[in-house]
């Protein structure tokens, strides 16, 4: 039988659970400042980057894991451009489906425009180098100047002599290495990327070799 | 005559778990709430998509209150149809008992999920359970049988900036550490659900697992805060579940709820640290508990068992696309004091021979290692090994075939190597062999009847699938 003075403390111990999660019910139904609700057109850019995006990218856009690119210091125009890829799905790499289609699905383009421009404003450190010496020394030579033999144009040509990027070209200096060799393998094997179609022309001729050389080589490339 | 595994009865089950696997269609399609929720693949939350062990965003995920994404229904189900295995049923004087439905596909339990955001600081983890052979009529007959499983309903807010990161919460929940982000806690290192029928009383989830003594079906709240993230604590409160939260232990039968005495604090507080591709997490674990002997009848309150678990544990992860290696460590340390009327007791053998009094306390001590690798969230293969020591007790002492125990000693190890594949995100399948050294602190005759432990070892076939 139970008794009944642990009856009525047991009672007053669930009146009090229950009396805080009311209390936390009616604190927590809109929260702007802090919200990470994507259906909410009202939720700034900048705060889904720092309670949503944080957790892969960064809060300042500089991602401790390789398998996420830094986004700090990216070209506002590609960021805004590739949320709508994603976001319309045409974007179709495994970054793009697994990660980022859910993420964007919902949208609106002043968001979208307000994240970009949130990234834009960060400062990217330089990176520590991820590669070998040697790697990124073979790498210098594919970005300034091509693979002459190849046909393989220098990726300072679009991308900057600092590989800051220019509108859609994006910053490619101090991307994870890893993210850059999975990206050149989408361009060069598949049409996931149709925007990039243009990458697909110049990354056809790189070997395995060469593509992990100008991605340790970016990825430890001097940020000024 | 020993009935050792039947390779072509697996055969024909793997043949029909797959003709299940491609009669959904549907289900392979679909999305589980969370993931419709945050429209992303389950890759995104669970390390090499092998749920439930979360990812550093999938953990954030979780602290952060489930509230990521946008509003949608949130439900989902989950499914698992299983065949069990043991390696050796002939010492069992009744083998239809003692290994109900061996060599069987059964479809085992299924369980409904309330999981998702309702507010931007509220979300909630809800699962009830239906497990098909829960209950056993005096007939020996089995039959379904429904109740509350993990209850996680929770308050969370975050306060980011370039320099900070802070996030708090208040969870209510059903279960000590079921509010945990991390998978080695008590609630969330066993996974699998663990089909009811007796053929599955040897498989992996019935061996030792680091865990609490308080276990499910009761009612407490926590408060929790994450900082920077590499400082994680929680600290909280369970009860009875009863009155307004009575909820929380429904479906549970009477004799089967866990009745605490008073209040029954709980801790929790966690380093770790990401690096590139790599995280790692050291945490310790402790909980006071008093469990009624009887939860009948709790009029007696000395009628208590009181419960001292302190633990220990840790997690590598390396997540990379298209390879996830994690590994798992967890200890736990459990001081065991019996209420008076079961201390001290005078004790006989089966024939009649004085054993030793029973002990006023014991003390347990349970290790587990796991270490898994998963190639692009489809092709897994894990390796886990199991040691639990402790205080030999007369109490223990018990001559029944099969489940015995004449040592009084509780020594379980073992090893259990898995593969799994997991066709499409949401369904998986795996095979399991869990491998004994011990059982029942021996490894021969642990039972008085010439079973011995490598006789429990057991294949273990599941397709786990959810919507």
């Amino acid at each position: 039988m139970q008794s009944h003075g642990d009856e009525e403390e047991g009672m007053k111990g669930n009146r009090k659970i229950i009396l805080v999660l009311g209390i936390a019910l009616a604190a927590g139904c809109t929260n702007l400042p802090r919200s990470r609700d994507l259906g909410n057109p009202n939720v700034a850019g900048a705060t889904l980057a720092q309670q949503v995006c944080s957790n892969c990218h960064g809060v300042t856009g500089t991602s401790v894991s390789p398998n996420m690119p830094n986004l700090a210091a990216q070209q506002p125009a590609y960021i805004s451009a590739q949320l709508k890829l994603f976001r319309s799905r045409e974007r179709l790499d495994p970054a793009g489906f697994e990660y980022m289609w859910g993420i964007s699905r919902t949208l609106a383009d002043k968001q979208i425009d307000e994240l970009a421009a949130y990234y834009a404003a960060q400062t990217l450190p330089t990176q520590r180098p991820e590669g070998s010496v040697a790697s990124i020394d073979a790498g210098k030579p594919i970005f300034n100047a091509g693979i002459v033999d190849r046909q393989v144009p220098p990726c300072s040509s679009c991308h900057g002599p600092h590989g800051r990027g220019n509108g859609n070209f994006p910053r490619i200096a101090g991307q994870h290495a890893d993210y850059i060799v999975k990206q050149l393998g989408v361009f060069q094997r598949t049409d996931e990327r149709p925007e990039g179609a243009v990458m697909k022309t110049v990354a056809h001729k790189l070997t395995p070799s060469d593509i992990a050389s100008v991605a340790a080589y970016l990825q430890a490339m001097p940020l000024e | 005559m020993c009935a050792r595994v039947p390779m072509s009865r697996f055969a024909s089950t793997v043949i029909a778990l797959m003709v299940i696997l491609f009669m959904m269609p549907q289900l392979a399609q679909a999305l589980p709430a969370f993931a419709r929720q945050t429209g992303q693949n389950c890759v995104a939350c669970h390390a090499g998509g092998q749920f439930p062990e979360l990812t550093p965003y999938g953990r954030m995920f979780k602290m952060t209150g489930y509230t990521i994404g946008r509003n949608v229904i949130p439900l989902s189900v989950m499914g698992v149809v299983s065949d069990s295995s043991v390696n050796n049923t002939s010492k069992s004087p009744d083998p239809h008992a003692d290994f109900q439905k061996n060599n069987s596909l059964i479809f085992a339990t299924g369980s409904v999920f309330a999981a998702g955001r309702l507010t931007d600081n509220i979300g909630m983890f809800l699962q009830w359970t239906y497990d098909n052979y829960g209950s056993q009529s005096a007939d020996g007959s089995l039959h379904g049988h429904s109740n509350v499983d993990n209850m996680d309903v929770r308050y969370a807010d975050r306060f980011v900036s370039a320099e900070h990161d802070f996030i708090y919460g208040v969870s209510v929940n059903d279960n000590p550490s079921v509010s945990d982000p991390w998978n080695t806690a008590a609630a969330w290192m066993q996974y699998v659900p663990v089909p009811s029928p007796t053929s599955s009383r040897f498989i992996d989830g019935t061996t030792p697992y680091p865990g609490l003594a308080a276990g499910g079906n009761i009612a407490g709240i926590t408060a929790y805060a994450f900082w920077d993230k590499w400082l994680y604590i929680e600290a909280g409160d369970y009860r009875t579940a009863k009155g307004s939260l009575s909820l929380f232990s429904a479906g549970i039968p009477k004799d089967g709820k866990t009745k605490l005495k008073g209040n029954n604090p709980y801790g929790r507080v966690t380093l770790s640290h990401e690096w590139g591709a790599h995280n790692l997490m050291i945490g310790a674990t402790a909980m006071k508990a008093k469990i009624y002997d009887d939860p009948l009848d709790t009029s007696d309150p000395l009628s208590v068992h009181r419960f001292r678990d302190v633990g220990v544990d840790a997690q590598y992860q390396y997540l990379l696309d298209p390879q996830a290696i994690t590994v798992q460590v967890a200890y736990m340390h459990e001081t065991h004091r019996y209420p008076y009327f079961l201390a001290d007791q005078p004790m006989q053998d089966a024939n009649g021979n004085p054993l030793p009094n029973t002990n006023a306390v014991d003390k347990t001590r349970t290790f587990r290692i796991k270490g898994s690798y998963i190639f692009d969230a489809k092709y897994g293969a894990s390796l886990a090994f199991f040691n639990l020591t402790g205080t030999r007790n007369s109490a223990a002492y018990d001559p029944t075939p099969t489940s015995g125990n004449i040592s009084g000693n509780p020594a379980v190890r073992g090893f259990t190597p898995e593969i799994f594949w997991t066709p499409v995100q949401y369904v998986r399948i795996g095979l399991q062999y869990t491998i004994y050294n011990k059982y029942n602190g021996a490894s021969h005759n642990y039972d008085g009847a010439g079973r011995n432990a490598s006789d429990n070892n057991s294949l273990f076939l599941y397709l786990w699938a959810a919507y």
